[in-house]
């Protein structure tokens, strides 16, 4: 067959090939609060054309969640989000004195120095393992209901320093990345945080990967509880980062429980909290000009949110019940069974 | 005649990037503005508590505009908030004589949104909505909105604007300045025909509310008026009820026919949504979609039959004996099944349909149009006829499509012209003999990675752009087509009679100078 008529998944571009077309500018939470171009990815790519330095460039980088909508809708397949990290890295790592950079956790050069402490491994390889990340982490009953749903094990190394360092730019020790990945391999993973998911889906490529609130809604006891009524916020980066994917497994759900989500006519996820870098490490609140827009003109009954951080911005901005998606399947008797297997 | 050269710029530069060399018409903004007075200017905005950028990076994102043909950097840039802001700006600009520039989605294609030095007014700044009356089908915004972030607001309260451009990121102002023609045109009409009343800061900086009650001839002036009367900063607009739409395709081997079956359709009020799209002119698919399934069912009952197009299997037999026998043609033979292969599933993608309806005709559009259309060049001249010349004027396009590039599309539609709104068409987009119905026709040419010269894409247009003149004509995208083309469509007494209104309106000749006049 000639080439041309093969369906080839066409290489990832970088900011030279942007032709303007602005269709990232429409999903970009950070254009969406300032409407202004220089706060866009479209015009962080034009500023590199231009012969801009990261450390010019410094304000819009900080401002970014790095949601990867923009990711999914540019058609000239530049890897958006991937520029944007790679410009943090610099910026981080940049010898210049007066580059501004990110306040980082004390701690965090030396955990992703020492790595997660040597344990006895809490599954078989190819069994799934979960990394829940900090804030589900620190949620021990919502934590016990993961597991419960998913009958999965909490991996002893979950990886939040790397996800952290991917998240603000900081390079990771070559050893700890190792060992880290090495961990995983043949494992199916279920990770909470979607930026350490979309990376692993490039460093473990064939293994099988999940986000927390898809594996999560695959359970019969969780779309059973699903309805017309419920608006479901999806969580934008894992959403975004198999895009293609995620939209027809959404499509699906929708399709079998009624229930409406945070998609936009373009079939984006609106984020509901974009926490620009600043906030990001300590897990900060965003602002709820974005929670505020999911919601208007709609009247759902309930709120089901995939993200922890959701659900905090859910609880400012309504009187609605906004329940984790997790809280959907709960079955005391299968947690009883679950606290007795996993301790 | 020596063109008048205004104080403050200097005359073309035969060899500057942008200079079109052999060819005798002339670029949008062929004059650089030498920058006398900028400094004072800046100053003087400032002082006033506008925030103005400088500098590469800020004005780098401005660089160019959809077309990718003609490059240029305002001195500085300032991102509209409003009306009043914008009214410091054009009074210091007058003032100062610095040329203000204004940019809604920068989709224009022959660098008439480009800033040649001087102040670009970035409009996107300006995006709320104010305020949605579901009672009177009504949308006050601002006019920087994107059409499509407009849409996304609507669609929460089941409501839809009439018509826009096919596009997600053209803005209400830039479209209502210059047409937005939609696949409902044929019905609705164009853009600029749905806007109620407008706020606009004229040139000298005053802020008038104008509709067709009230400031008329300002009105008249604005809408069409490709920028050169004033800035709208907000728009009221029509509104309906929002219906997903049901699309079917036809597909035809020649132009003519699908034509006539087109403005047969449209003549005959037989559907909501009509077009044509062309790969060449070898697959000749005419669109046609419905709000409803009574306005479907009729169109079934009375309509369908008398289309001559095929279906899409249909069609498939009939070009295979087509070209079995002309087997020279294996390669078109080949492109046509490689476009097929790639841009057929755009229009039916699975996301963007709910139980075989299309949501958003513009989401569906517009990702295919950027995706499979567009690139660093998109050169799309276009010409705009009366009904009645609209065949020949696409025989006479295609026939030039087809001596400059290997590939192209045609996009096709009708426009439905409002009586009443005779003064507003008056040197615009509609072509001055339209009666009842207008058709426009773009060639889009693919560029495919291919380099071409800038003179071959110039020389083209002015191919497609003389067809106008011949038949009487007018053109959607004026910009540098229109400066050099202005006096030989429309005659030398009307433009004069609007450059006269023009330089009463705009004194120091500095809003959006050179796209017009
Ligand atoms: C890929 C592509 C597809 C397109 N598809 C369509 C289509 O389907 N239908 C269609 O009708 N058109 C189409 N167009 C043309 C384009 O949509 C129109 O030119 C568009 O409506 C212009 O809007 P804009 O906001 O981009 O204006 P701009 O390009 O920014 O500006 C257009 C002109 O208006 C002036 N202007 C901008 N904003 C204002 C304002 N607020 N007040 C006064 N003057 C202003 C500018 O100075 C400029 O002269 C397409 C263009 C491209 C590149
Ligand atoms: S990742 Fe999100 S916030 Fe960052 S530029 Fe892209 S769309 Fe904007
Ligand atoms: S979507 Fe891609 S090509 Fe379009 S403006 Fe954004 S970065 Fe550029």
């Amino acid at each position: 067959m000639p080439a041309f008529l093969a369906r080839m998944p066409a290489a990832a571009r970088d900011y030279s090939a942007c032709s303007g077309c602005s269709l990232c500018l429409l999903v970009c939470p950070m254009w969406r609060s300032r409407h202004d171009p220089g706060f866009s990815p479209e015009g962080l790519a034009k500023a590199l054309q231009c012969g801009a330095t990261a450390a010019a460039l410094a304000p819009p980088l900080d401002a970014c969640s790095l949601c990867g909508a923009c990711d999914a809708v540019c058609p000239e397949r530049i890897d958006l989000s991937g520029m944007i990290m790679d410009l943090r890295r610099r910026l981080a790592n940049s010898p210049l004195p007066d580059v501004p950079r990110p306040a980082l956790p004390d701690d965090l050069h030396s955990r992703l120095q020492q790595g997660a402490p040597a344990t006895a491994p809490v599954a078989p390889r190819s069994a799934p393992v979960l990394l829940p990340g900090p804030a589900l982490r620190a949620d021990a009953a919502l934590l016990a209901q993961v597991q419960a749903l998913l009958g999965i094990a909490v991996f002893d190394d979950d990886g939040d320093d790397i996800a952290l360092a991917i998240e603000v730019g900081v390079v990771i020790p070559p050893l700890r990345l190792q060992s880290f990945l090495d961990s995983l391999r043949g494992h199916s993973i279920v990770a909470a945080d979607g930026l350490l998911l979309r990376q692993l889906r490039r460093w473990l490529a064939g293994s099988q990967r999940m986000g927390l609130g898809a594996a999560l809604s695959t359970r019969a006891a969780v779309r059973s509880n699903l309805g017309a009524g419920d608006l479901y916020v999806i969580e934008p980066r894992a959403f975004h980062a198999d895009y293609e994917r995620m939209v027809g497994f959404y499509d699906r759900l929708q399709r079998e429980t009624g229930c409406s989500f945070n998609l936009d006519l373009q079939r984006i996820a609106i984020p509901a909290v974009a926490p620009g870098m600043a906030q990001n490490p300590g897990f900060a609140a965003g602002d709820e000009v974005q929670a505020k827009w999911i919601l208007q003109g709609r009247s759902p009954a309930r709120i089901v949110v995939e993200s922890l951080a959701d659900r905090a911005v859910f609880g400012r901005v309504c009187d609605l019940p906004v329940v984790h998606v997790a809280e959907l399947g709960v079955d005391p008797q299968m947690m009883k069974e679950f606290r007795h297997a996993f301790g | 005649m020596i063109p008048r050269v205004e104080p403050g710029t200097v005359g073309p530069c035969p060899v500057a990037a942008d200079a079109l060399q052999g060819i005798k018409r002339q670029q949008t903004n062929p004059a650089r503005w030498n920058g006398a007075g900028w400094q004072a200017f800046a100053d003087a905005v400032r002082a006033a508590g506008v925030e103005l950028a400088e500098g590469a990076i800020a004005c780098g994102v401005y660089l160019t505009d959809a077309g990718g043909t003609a490059y240029g950097l305002p001195h500085g840039v300032v991102i509209a908030r409003s009306a009043a802001q914008i009214s410091v700006l054009l009074k210091a600009a007058q003032a100062h004589r610095v040329p203000l520039t204004v940019r809604g989605g920068g989709l224009t294609t022959e660098g008439e949104s480009v800033a040649f030095g001087g102040v670009l007014l970035d409009m996107t700044g300006m995006s709320r909505v104010l305020a949605i009356d579901a009672a009177a089908l009504t949308v006050r915004t601002e006019a920087g909105i994107y059409w499509h972030s407009l849409a996304e607001e609507l669609r929460r309260e089941n409501l839809d604007y009439l018509s826009a451009p096919l596009n997600l990121t053209s803005s209400v102002g830039g479209t209502l300045g210059v047409g937005g023609i939609d696949v409902n045109s044929a019905r609705l009409g164009c853009s600029a025909d749905q806007a109620l009343s407008l706020q606009v800061v004229t040139p000298t900086g005053d802020i008038v509310e104008c509709s067709d009650d009230e400031n008329a001839e300002l009105f008249q002036r604005v809408i069409l008026g490709y920028g050169q009367f004033g800035i709208i900063t907000e728009a009221t607009l029509r509104l309906r009820p929002y219906t997903p739409l049901s699309m079917h395709y036809y597909y035809y081997s020649s132009l003519r026919t699908a034509i006539e079956d087109l403005q047969m359709l449209d003549s005959n009020d037989a559907s909501d949504y009509s077009g044509i799209l062309t790969i060449m002119d070898c697959a000749v698919n005419l669109l046609v979609a419905f709000d409803s399934g009574e306005r479907e069912a009729a169109f079934r009952k009375n309509w369908a039959s008398r289309l001559r197009g095929f279906g899409e299997f249909g069609f498939a037999l009939s070009m295979a004996g087509h070209y079995a026998l002309r087997p020279w043609k294996f390669r078109e033979a080949l492109y046509l099944l490689q476009r097929k292969r790639e841009v057929f599933p755009e229009f039916r993608r699975t996301e963007y349909m709910r139980d075989g309806k299309m949501h958003d005709r513009s989401v569906v559009f517009s990702r295919a149009v950027w995706k499979h259309w567009g690139s660093r060049n998109m050169v799309i001249p276009d010409l705009a006829t009366p009904a009645d010349r609209f065949i020949e004027a696409v025989e006479r396009g295609n026939a030039v499509c087809r001596k400059y590039f290997r590939h192209y599309t045609l996009y096709c539609v009708g426009i439905r012209l409002r009586p009443d709104h005779g003064p507003h068409y008056e040197m615009s987009c509609i072509p001055p003999a339209a009666q009842g119905w207008a058709y426009g026709c773009e060639f889009e040419p693919m560029i495919e990675g291919g380099v071409y010269s800038r003179d071959h894409f110039q020389s083209f247009k002015n191919a497609i752009y003389d067809i106008g003149v011949d038949l009487g004509a007018s053109y959607y995208r004026f910009g540098g087509m229109m400066k050099g083309y202005i006096r030989r469509v429309f005659g030398d007494e009307l433009v004069d009679r609007h450059l006269a209104m023009k330089r009463r309106a705009d004194p120091a000749m500095i809003l959006n100078r050179d796209v017009i006049f």
